[in-house]
C-alpha cells in the first residue's frame, strides 16, 4: 500500500515535472507574465570573458538609463524592462541569448556585444522586422544602412575614429608622418586601407603599416621597425591594451619622439592609467565625456549621484545606449507608429542636433548609422585623469 | 557484458541496436526528434540545432581520437574548411546544398589527410601540437585569401530546397538533425567493419596492429580523413546556421571543446560523443535557467556570471575524477540497473 502510494506520488510528480518542462518549452512563463505595454531591451551582454571589463559597464549603464526613465514614469506611460543575458564573448552564445531573450519577451531594441554576433543576428533582424539593435561593435562594416537597416553604432565607427584622429593630427601638425601599429584580426584590420587614404587626402604620409598578432608580447622588431620610419604620429588600434606599452616604453628607450594615440576601447581612464608613467600624454579618441569630466553636462551629475564612484567609457556607451533606444521608441510613439525595427531606426534617423545631456560635448545628429563625433584626449599621469586635447571633432 | 542479452549467432552478436527495449526506446527518440520542433520554441529549437552541429564533429574527432588513439587539437580548423567551402560554393555558384555539404566535406577530408601524415612518426601529445599547427595555417589562408573575404568574411545565403529558404531555426533543424542522425548511424556501423575494427587495434596497439596486416599509414591516414570529413560536414551546417563565417569563427578553443566533449562523455563509444557535446552545450544554458529561476534581476545575473563557469568548471573535473569512463559508462550503467529491474535481487 505504501509502495503503491510512494509510487503514484512519484508518478505524479513527474508529471507535474512533465508538464512544466513542456511549459517552458513551448510558451515561457514570462511571455505571460510580461505586460503588453512594456518597452523591452534585450541584451547579449559579455559578463564573463575576455570582454567582460566592458560588459559589466555596458550592463551598469543600460540598467541606470533604464531605471531613471522607468522613475520618471516610463516612455508615455509604458515602463521599460531591461532582460540581459551573459554571453562570454561568444558568437553562438550571443546567438543563443538572443534567441532565448526574444522567445520570452517581446523585445524592441537589443544591445549586442560583438561585431561577430551583428553580423550572424543581422538576417535575423531584417526577417523579424520588430528590433532596432546597437551594440559595442564599432566595426566600419556595420556602418551601412543599406546593409544592416535594422542597426546602429553608439559613436563613429573604426575608420571614422581614425579620421577623427588624422584631422586632429593634420590641424597640429601639417604634413606630419604617421604609423599605423594594429592587430592582425577583424577589429585591428578594420579601418587601416581607408584610413591611409584620408591620411593622404590630409596632406599627411603614412611610413610604415605595422601588424602584430592579436596578444603579442614581444614587439622588439616591430619596435625597430617603428623607430626607423620615425613618425611624429603613431596610432595603435585593435588592442585593449598589451602590446601597446611595451611600443611606447621601448620606443621612447629608443629615443623615438612619436605621440602615441589609441582607438576607444583602448581609451578607457583604468586602461589607460595602466601605462604607467610612460604612458603619460597618451592621446586618442573618444567619442564621450570621461565621467569626472567637468564642463556642464547634466547627465553625466546624474550618473555622479547615481554611483559615486569611477563608471568607465563602457558605462557611458550603454547609458547612451540606451538613451537612443528610447529616444528613438518616444519619437516612435509620438508619432502613433508601431515600435517595429524599420520605425525605430527612422525616429532615430530623425535625431537632429539632440541633446544627450552633456555625455557627448556637441549636439548629435544620426543621418546614417554612426555617430560621427568625437574628442582627443590626453593621458594626465599626475592627475591620473584623461584631459581634453581638441575641441570636439565632428565629420 | 550484460545479462540476459543471449545472442544465438554472429549477426545477432555483431547487430547495433540488440534488444526489443531498445529498439523500442529508439523509436520513441526518433518520434520524439520529429515532435520536437512543433512544440519547442526558437530558443530550444537553436540549441538542438547547435547541439546537433556540435554532435557531429564530436563524433568525427571520436572516430580519430577515441578509436584510434590520435589526439587532434585540428577539428575546429577542418570544420573551418567545411565552412568556407560551404559559403563559397553557396554564395558564389549558387549550388545544392547537399552537394556543397558534401563538398565541404571531401574538402576538409583532404586537409585532414594532409594534417594527419605526421601521425606515422608521432604520436600522444606530440600529434596533438602537430595538430595545433592545422589551426594556425587555416586561420592564416582564411584571414589572407581573397576568395574568403579575407578578415570580414563572407555572408552565407541561406540553403534552399524546392524554393524554400532554410533561414529558421525550425527548417534547419529538418537539414541539420537528419543530417547528424545519418552521421551518427555511419559512425556507428563504421565499427562494424574490418576499417573500424583496424582502428581499434591501432588505438590499443598499433605495432601489434602492423604485425596483424594492417597497413598503419593508410589507416590513420583513412581515420584522419574521416574524422575531417564529418568536421567539414559539421563545418557546413554550421556555415548554414549561422550565416556569417570569419577567421575568427573557428579558434582553437574549439577544437578544445570538442576534445573536452569526447573526454566528457566517453571517448571511444558513439554514444560518449553524443552525451559529451549535449553536456558541453547545454550545461552552460540550463545553469543560465537556473539562475533565472532565482530574483535578484540582472544585478544577480553580473554576480552569478562567473560562479556559472565556475560550477561548470567543476562538474567537468567531477566527471573526469569521480567517472573518468565518461557520461557514456553512467548511461551504461543506468542501462545495467534498469535491464533487470525490477527482479534485480
Amino acid at each position: 500500500m505504501e509502495q503503491q502510494r510512494i509510487s503514484t506520488k512519484r508518478r505524479s510528480l513527474m508529471l507535474g515535472a512533465a508538464a512544466a518542462g513542456a511549459a517552458a518549452l513551448t510558451h515561457p512563463l514570462s511571455v505571460l507574465a510580461q505586460s503588453s505595454e512594456d518597452i523591452v531591451i534585450g541584451g547579449s551582454i559579455p559578463m564573463t570573458g575576455v570582454f567582460a571589463f566592458a560588459g559589466v559597464g555596458i550592463n551598469a549603464g543600460i540598467q541606470d538609463y533604464v531605471k531613471i526613465i522607468n522613475e520618471g514614469g516610463g516612455i508615455k506611460g509604458r515602463k521599460v524592462k531591461y532582460v540581459p543575458e551573459d554571453t562570454g564573448y561568444k558568437v553562438d552564445v550571443s546567438v543563443a541569448a538572443f534567441k532565448k531573450i526574444t522567445s520570452q519577451n517581446k523585445v524592441n531594441v537589443y544591445y549586442g556585444d560583438s561585431t561577430g554576433f551583428a553580423k550572424t543576428i543581422n538576417p535575423e533582424l531584417d526577417r523579424n522586422g520588430s528590433i532596432l539593435m546597437a551594440g559595442a561593435s564599432f566595426a566600419s562594416e556595420l556602418n551601412d544602412p543599406k546593409k544592416y537597416p535594422h542597426q546602429f553604432l553608439v559613436g563613429p565607427d573604426y575608420t571614422e575614429m581614425f579620421s577623427i584622429l588624422l584631422k586632429h593630427i593634420a590641424k597640429e601638425k601639417p604634413g606630419a608622418k604617421v604609423a599605423f601599429v594594429y592587430s592582425d584580426s577583424e577589429f585591428g584590420r578594420d579601418p587601416i586601407e581607408k584610413s591611409e587614404a584620408e591620411a593622404k587626402k590630409l596632406g599627411l604620409s603614412v611610413p610604415v603599416k605595422i601588424m602584430t598578432p592579436a596578444g603579442s608580447v614581444d614587439v622588439s622588431g616591430e619596435v625597430i621597425k617603428l623607430r626607423r620610419a620615425a613618425p611624429d604620429y603613431t596610432i595603435f588600434h585593435g588592442y585593449i591594451l598589451a602590446p601597446i606599452p611595451e611600443f611606447i616604453t621601448q620606443g621612447k628607450q629608443q629615443g623615438m619622439t612619436s605621440k602615441w594615440m589609441g582607438t576607444f576601447w583602448t581609451m578607457d581612464s583604468s586602461t589607460v592609467m595602466k601605462m604607467g608613467p610612460d604612458g603619460d600624454g597618451f592621446m586618442g579618441v573618444m567619442p564621450f565625456r570621461y565621467y569626472y569630466d567637468t564642463e556642464k553636462a547634466p547627465m553625466l551629475e546624474k550618473i555622479r549621484a547615481m554611483r559615486p564612484e569611477y563608471q568607465s567609457t563602457a558605462y557611458i556607451q550603454g547609458f547612451l545606449a540606451a538613451m537612443l533606444f528610447l529616444e528613438s521608441a518616444r519619437r516612435c510613439l509620438d508619432a502613433g507608429k508601431l515600435l517595429t525595427g524599420a520605425n525605430l531606426k527612422a525616429a532615430l534617423n530623425t535625431l537632429k542636433d539632440f541633446d544627450t545631456g552633456g555625455l557627448i560635448g556637441v549636439p548629435i545628429t544620426i543621418s546614417g548609422n554612426s555617430i560621427p563625433v568625437g574628442r582627443v584626449y590626453r593621458a594626465d599621469m599626475k592627475a591620473q585623469k584623461m584631459v581634453a586635447a581638441s575641441d570636439w571633432i565632428k565629420l | 557484458m550484460r545479462i540476459g542479452t543471449l545472442k544465438e549467432t554472429y549477426i545477432a552478436d555483431a547487430a547495433l541496436f540488440d534488444s526489443r527495449t531498445q529498439k523500442a526506446w529508439l523509436v520513441v527518440a526518433a518520434a520524439l526528434l520529429v515532435l520536437f520542433p512543433f512544440m519547442a520554441s526558437d530558443y530550444w529549437l537553436y540549441l538542438a540545432c547547435l547541439v546537433s552541429i556540435h554532435v557531429a564533429s564530436a563524433t568525427g574527432l571520436n572516430i580519430l581520437t577515441g578509436y584510434t588513439g590520435l589526439v587532434s587539437l585540428g577539428q575546429a580548423a577542418f570544420m573551418g574548411l567545411g565552412a568556407y567551402t560551404v559559403a563559397i560554393l553557396q554564395a558564389k555558384l549558387g549550388t545544392p546544398f547537399l552537394l556543397n555539404l558534401l563538398a565541404g566535406g571531401f574538402v576538409a577530408m583532404l586537409g585532414g589527410i594532409v594534417v594527419g601524415v605526421p601521425s606515422l612518426r608521432v604520436k600522444g601529445l606530440y600529434l596533438a601540437i602537430a595538430t595545433i599547427a592545422a589551426s594556425f595555417i587555416a586561420h592564416f589562408l582564411f584571414a589572407n585569401l581573397k576568395f574568403t573575404g579575407g578578415t570580414g568574411g563572407l555572408s552565407v545565403p541561406p540553403a534552399s530546397l524546392f524554393g524554400l529558404q532554410l533561414d529558421t531555426s525550425f527548417r534547419l533543424y529538418w537539414l541539420i538533425v537528419p543530417v547528424t542522425v545519418l552521421m551518427l548511424l555511419g559512425a556507428a556501423n563504421l565499427f562494424r567493419t574490418r576499417i573500424g575494427r583496424a582502428f581499434i587495434a591501432i588505438r590499443d596497439r598499433d605495432i601489434s596492429a602492423e604485425v596483424l596486416g594492417i597497413p598503419l599509414l593508410r589507416y590513420k591516414l583513412l581515420s584522419f580523413g574521416l574524422s575531417s570529413f564529418y568536421a567539414g560536414v559539421a563545418g557546413g551546417l554550421w556555415a548554414y546556421f549561422f550565416r556569417v563565417v570569419t577567421p575568427e569563427s573557428f579558434p582553437l578553443q574549439m577544437s578544445i571543446f570538442f576534445l573536452a566533449a569526447i573526454i566528457v562523455g566517453g571517448m571511444g563509444s558513439i554514444l560518449g560523443g553524443i552525451l559529451g557535446a549535449v553536456f558541453m552545450t547545454m550545461v552552460p544554458e540550463l545553469l543560465k535557467l537556473a539562475v533565472d529561476l532565482l530574483p535578484g534581476g540582472s544585478d544577480l545575473t553580473v554576480f552569478l556570471s562567473p560562479v556559472r563557469l565556475v560550477i561548470f568548471g567543476a562538474l567537468i573535473i567531477s566527471f573526469l575524477v569521480f567517472e573518468p569512463l565518461g557520461l557514456a559508462e553512467m548511461w551504461r550503467r543506468v542501462r545495467r540497473f534498469f535491464h533487470l529491474w525490477p527482479m534485480r535481487n
